[in-house]
């Protein structure tokens, strides 16, 4: 095997890694998908690190010099479709079914599939934020105002997201606004049960992926990502709950509510 | 209880779509949601408490999803994320912040080491059903 060759598989595994990682997959499902892909072709030496930030692999053969390759990660988000599809991919790969450049430009494929539209996702945080209200016990009369809310979250949600602001201060603001809005609703509507509503609401927003992988990344044996995960998940509920907090304190004492 | 079954499973639904589920798998992850918080409505209804509610649904939901994802094969983590959703104890961490709100210190609390209680039960039911093939040999290398 040549350098050309080797170069190009390496870029192939760690372009694959970063594009799990961006999209929300586990550490050790990262590291294992890039091994099984380095180890298909016969390497002496693949060593593979990755941290949710970071992606480093090594290459060594007899007859090349030791490639290293080390991928910053940043703009992650969620996209588990992606995370479905690269698991695909790697394994036809695995199987010898494709070249690696039939690889590489099905990965630029997968990297630019779009998903769901915006008015989808919209909908979709209203929906799932009015059925969790019903889900936690809430009436038909809480239903609607976290329906509105889920409607007000997402698309403050979208339109921070296109403006690269930090994803705490948007949890903060998400948060935030549910409290203000509960308030505001309950000046006009004084039967809803602000409790249930605020519950509901806020549920489309936990830290799900942070904290689901946080626990498959410690099984997993990989302690770095694992703490890291889990303090991500500790912040993102505590921004959520100190913007909803703080809101309903204050549009509390503005309208004479009490809590 | 059947209206917060199904509640579960249009909420699992939704939030599915929020993470960019592909389609085909939307209606899986909604069964699995759905069956974990129906397991912890029973468990309630059967008398148990919350924390083991919890953990049994949690198994439920990992290792209903974990056997899923072997079937569909996909990565389990598509099922699992939208799948723990409903018993992840959200209602109990607004409660702490509400408390802290309201300078109850104690409530507070008693409300913040319920969260994380919960929080280690599932912890606890993944790390479970993930090693269970191990445990008992069935794992096929």
């Amino acid at each position: 095997m040549n350098e050309f060759k080797s170069k190009q598989i390496l870029h192939f595994a760690v372009k694959a890694g970063e594009i799990m990682l961006q999209s929300g997959a586990e550490t050790y499902r990262v590291e294992d998908t890039i091994s099984r892909i380095l180890k298909s072709k016969d390497f002496n030496i693949a060593e593979t690190f990755v941290v949710p930030t970071c992606i480093i692999v090594t290459i060594d053969n007899p007859n090349i010099e030791p490639i290293t390759h080390l991928k910053r990660i940043k703009n992650r988000s969620t996209r588990l479709d992606k995370i479905s599809l690269v698991n695909d991919l790697s394994r036809k790969y695995v199987d010898g079914l494709i070249s690696t450049e039939e690889a590489l430009l099905e990965l630029d494929c997968i990297n630019s599939t779009k998903s769901y539209s915006a008015p989808m996702i919209i909908s979709a945080t209203a929906v799932s934020a009015g059925f969790f209200t019903l889900m936690f016990g809430g009436r038909l009369i809480d239903f609607f105002p976290s329906l509105l809310i889920g409607f007000l979250l997402a698309v403050v949600n979208i339109w921070f997201t296109s403006r690269d602001v930090i994803s705490y201060l948007i949890y903060f603001s998400s948060g935030f606004i549910i409290g203000a809005s509960v308030i505001c609703i309950s000046w006009f509507a004084p039967s809803i049960n602000i409790d249930s509503v605020v519950i509901g609401s806020i549920m489309p927003l936990v830290p799900g992926v942070a904290f689901t992988n946080s626990i498959r990344d410690m099984i997993g044996d990989e302690i770095i990502s694992g703490l890291s995960r889990g303090v991500e998940a500790l912040f993102i509920a505590v921004s959520i709950a100190a913007g909803v907090g703080i809101a309903m304190n204050i549009f509390s004492s503005i309208g004479g509510v009490s809590l | 209880m059947i209206i917060g079954v199904i509640s579960a499973f249009i909420a699992t639904i939704g939030f599915s779509i929020i993470f960019h589920v592909p389609k085909e798998e939307l209606i899986f992850c909604g069964s699995i949601g759905a069956l974990g918080w129906l397991v912890y409505l029973l468990c309630i209804d059967f008398g148990s408490s919350p924390i083991v509610a919890n953990f049994i649904a949690s198994l439920i939901v990992s290792q209903g999803s974990s056997s899923l994802a072997k079937i569909r094969k996909i990565p389990v983590t598509i099922l699992l994320i939208p799948g723990i959703i409903p018993v992840v104890p959200g209602a109990a961490t607004y409660q702490t912040m509400h408390s802290l709100l309201l300078g109850d210190y104690m409530e507070a609390a008693s409300y913040a080491s319920y969260t994380f209680q919960v929080a280690a039960v599932i912890a606890g039911a993944i790390a479970l059903t993930t090693m269970l093939p191990r445990i008992l040999g069935t794992v096929n290398k």
